[in-house]
């Protein structure tokens, strides 16, 4: 059993299909919940708090039904959303307390941790001011205390890098790198930046209108055995890559003649030298690495364009 | 955690039971009311009818203060079911201005910000968030109603020299009943207007416009069509009539334009069920985006 099991999981909202079929089971330390805008990631974060009630299919939570036990689930989540949330009239303290009491802990515990979680994430010193006082970083820190104070399960962070500045952003990534690093809670961080799931994530999610697009362990597949290759091209471009498809290689074309491709194992570079020549293709610059997570996004956005062409035709 | 270490810890000690969370909303939101000095000077602008009707229950029981006053003074100073029905509506009326500030505050603190997601993330339910925003105003307003009516009530019970209070025990049950009656409506309206608005101020005002300006409608129709049915939407004199009834007090309007108590209680509970409604739609942890 995965931390959260997505079986052909349904959300409709204002009759307009959201989520459509959604199966898997994610199960690393840190997972990353990705996607382009309206890819449907902060309506499945939404689903597993229970706040949408799946039109089919289901959502378990460590095993418990997203809607039907959504109070035992909601006890065991701490949750930092995307956009702003906080009582702006009360001192972060106060607030972080706030929320530690609603979550279940007793008022002197709340009160206790609630200092505790200010100062872990780095507003100690502005904890006796009122929340709207605080600057835009300050808001995400806020957000994250709230989240943490009750000690969580799982804790699910909606874009939490959202209008930080550099030294912020490098701030929050640590953050979510040292809790991952204490090993008791589990992550679940949607973005959009691919960088940092990268940096954070070992297993990541990838939605692409309302399905998944991959779902992926990040540190297995970039383990594979898999020959990444970055070429520039003068030439005949479009035709030399349909041959070096032909050879049984994964290939992306871009504008400017770049070309991404995976190399089979049974493949050699050589063999992409005899194809240039016989189509008179210049190869100007080759560039082998491993696969990134940008790759990894990519060739799923690929993939998903082209068996949603093959479904409509 | 510990503060000293700037580390994360996990809790693993004991969590409260899920009923005492609600109570931990209506806390917060009880100290929220409160925190105004505005509000402490509502509180005791509202009392101050207690205190002067502690005076006069007290000289209506002082032999020597009714010998002084009189014959006429004697039948002013009767403690009867019109006399709690004033002290009834007076505080009564006096809730609706306090309503009208403390609502307000109740909630659009957590609207304005939108809390809503972070706040119904923990383990309550939207019923349970506003069941506690409700407790919290409905003990404000208790404070100004049948709290302090029922303690004049008891001391004239003290008081009288005659066995007073068995004999008028209906007036006790009256002011109770009037009084929940009341500040739920109250409650519902307060919490159901102020969700729908951003400014605290503009909620206050909106509050006593649906409580008058439909009022004033509800005049003119009856005067114009020469029909009693305008008083439906004549939210005071509605509840005055229920108050008159419960109290036991001589009906002070002419018969004819006396609404039968079944249509009264009707309208109470519509609009009820439409502040319910309001608050069903604008409560939510998520906006639906249609389009």
């Amino acid at each position: 059993m995965g931390i959260i099991d997505l079986n052909e999981l349904e959300v409709q909202l204002a009759n307009r299909t959201i989520l459509n079929g959604l199966t898997g089971q994610l199960q690393g330390q840190a997972i990353g919940l990705l996607g382009p805008n309206g890819a449907g990631k902060s309506t499945l974060i939404n689903t597993l708090l229970g706040f949408h009630l799946p039109s089919k299919g289901t959502a378990h939570v460590f095993g418990l039904d997203s809607h039907r036990d959504r109070g035992q689930i909601r006890g065991g989540i701490g949750y930092m959303p995307e956009n702003d949330s906080f009582i702006g009239n009360m001192s972060g303290v106060r607030f972080v307390r706030y929320m530690a009491e609603l979550a279940g802990l007793p008022s002197d515990i709340a009160l206790e941790r609630a200092h505790e979680a200010l100062f872990y994430v780095g507003l100690g010193e502005v904890r006796y001011r009122k929340v709207n006082s605080y600057s835009l970083g300050m808001k995400q820190l806020i957000k994250l205390a709230q989240a943490l104070a009750h000690g969580p399960r799982l804790l699910i962070l909606d874009e939490p890098t959202n209008g930080l500045d550099p030294m912020a952003r490098t701030r929050m990534i640590q953050l979510i790198k040292d809790i991952r690093k204490e090993g008791s809670i589990r992550l679940l961080i949607s973005s959009h930046l691919l960088r940092d799931i990268d940096e954070t994530c070992d297993e990541v999610l990838i939605l692409k209108n309302g399905r998944i697009a991959a779902l992926c362990n990040i540190e297995e597949e970039r383990r594979s055995n898999r020959s990444f290759m970055e070429l520039e091209t003068v030439g005949a471009t479009e035709r030399f890559s349909v041959s070096i498809r032909g050879l049984g290689c994964e290939v992306a074309c871009y504008a400017g003649g770049r070309i991404k491709l995976i190399l089979p194992d049974n493949i050699d570079v050589r063999d992409l030298y005899v194809i240039a020549s016989d189509q008179g293709v210049q190869i100007r610059r080759m560039n082998q690495r491993r696969d990134s997570l940008e790759d990894i996004f990519l060739r799923a956005m690929e993939n998903d364009t082209e068996r949603t062409a093959h479904g409509r035709l | 955690m510990a503060v000293y270490k700037h580390s994360y810890s996990a809790y693993t000690g004991k969590v409260t039971p899920a009923w005492m969370r609600l109570f931990v909303l209506s806390r917060y939101a009880f100290d929220e009311a409160w925190s105004s000095k505005i509000s402490i000077g509502l509180l005791v602008f509202c009392l101050l009818p207690c205190l002067t009707s502690l005076v006069v229950i007290y000289l209506a029981n002082n032999p020597l203060a009714r010998a002084l006053v009189g014959g006429k003074g004697g039948e002013m100073l009767a403690m009867d079911a019109a006399f709690f029905l004033k002290l009834l509506e007076g505080q009564c009326w006096l809730a609706l201005v306090l309503a009208s500030w403390i609502a307000p505050r109740v909630i659009t603190f957590d609207l304005a910000d939108s809390a809503l997601p972070i706040l119904l993330s923990h383990p309550i339910s939207r019923f349970g968030y506003l069941f506690g925003k409700f407790v919290a105003l409905f003990a404000s307003l208790s404070a100004v109603t049948w709290i302090p009516c029922l303690l004049l009530f008891a001391y004239e019970g003290y008081s009288s020299p005659v066995p007073w209070v068995a004999a008028n025990l209906h007036i006790a049950g009256g002011i109770f009943a009037g009084s929940i009656i009341w500040i739920t409506l109250l409650a519902f309206l307060g919490l159901a207007l102020s969700s729908w608005v951003k400014w605290r101020v503009v909620a206050t005002g909106i509050i006593f416009a649906a409580v008058f300006i439909p009022a004033g409608v509800g005049g003119i129709v009856t005067a114009v069509l020469r029909t009693r049915w305008g008083f439906l939407i004549n939210l005071p004199f509605m509840i005055s009539s229920l108050w008159q009834r419960l109290v036991g007090a001589p009906a002070p309007v002419n018969p004819r334009w006396s609404l039968p108590t079944e249509a009264i209680v009707t309208m109470l509970i519509l609009t009820c069920i439409v502040c319910v409604a309001m608050l069903n739609k604008r409560i939510r942890a998520r906006e639906v985006v249609r389009g």
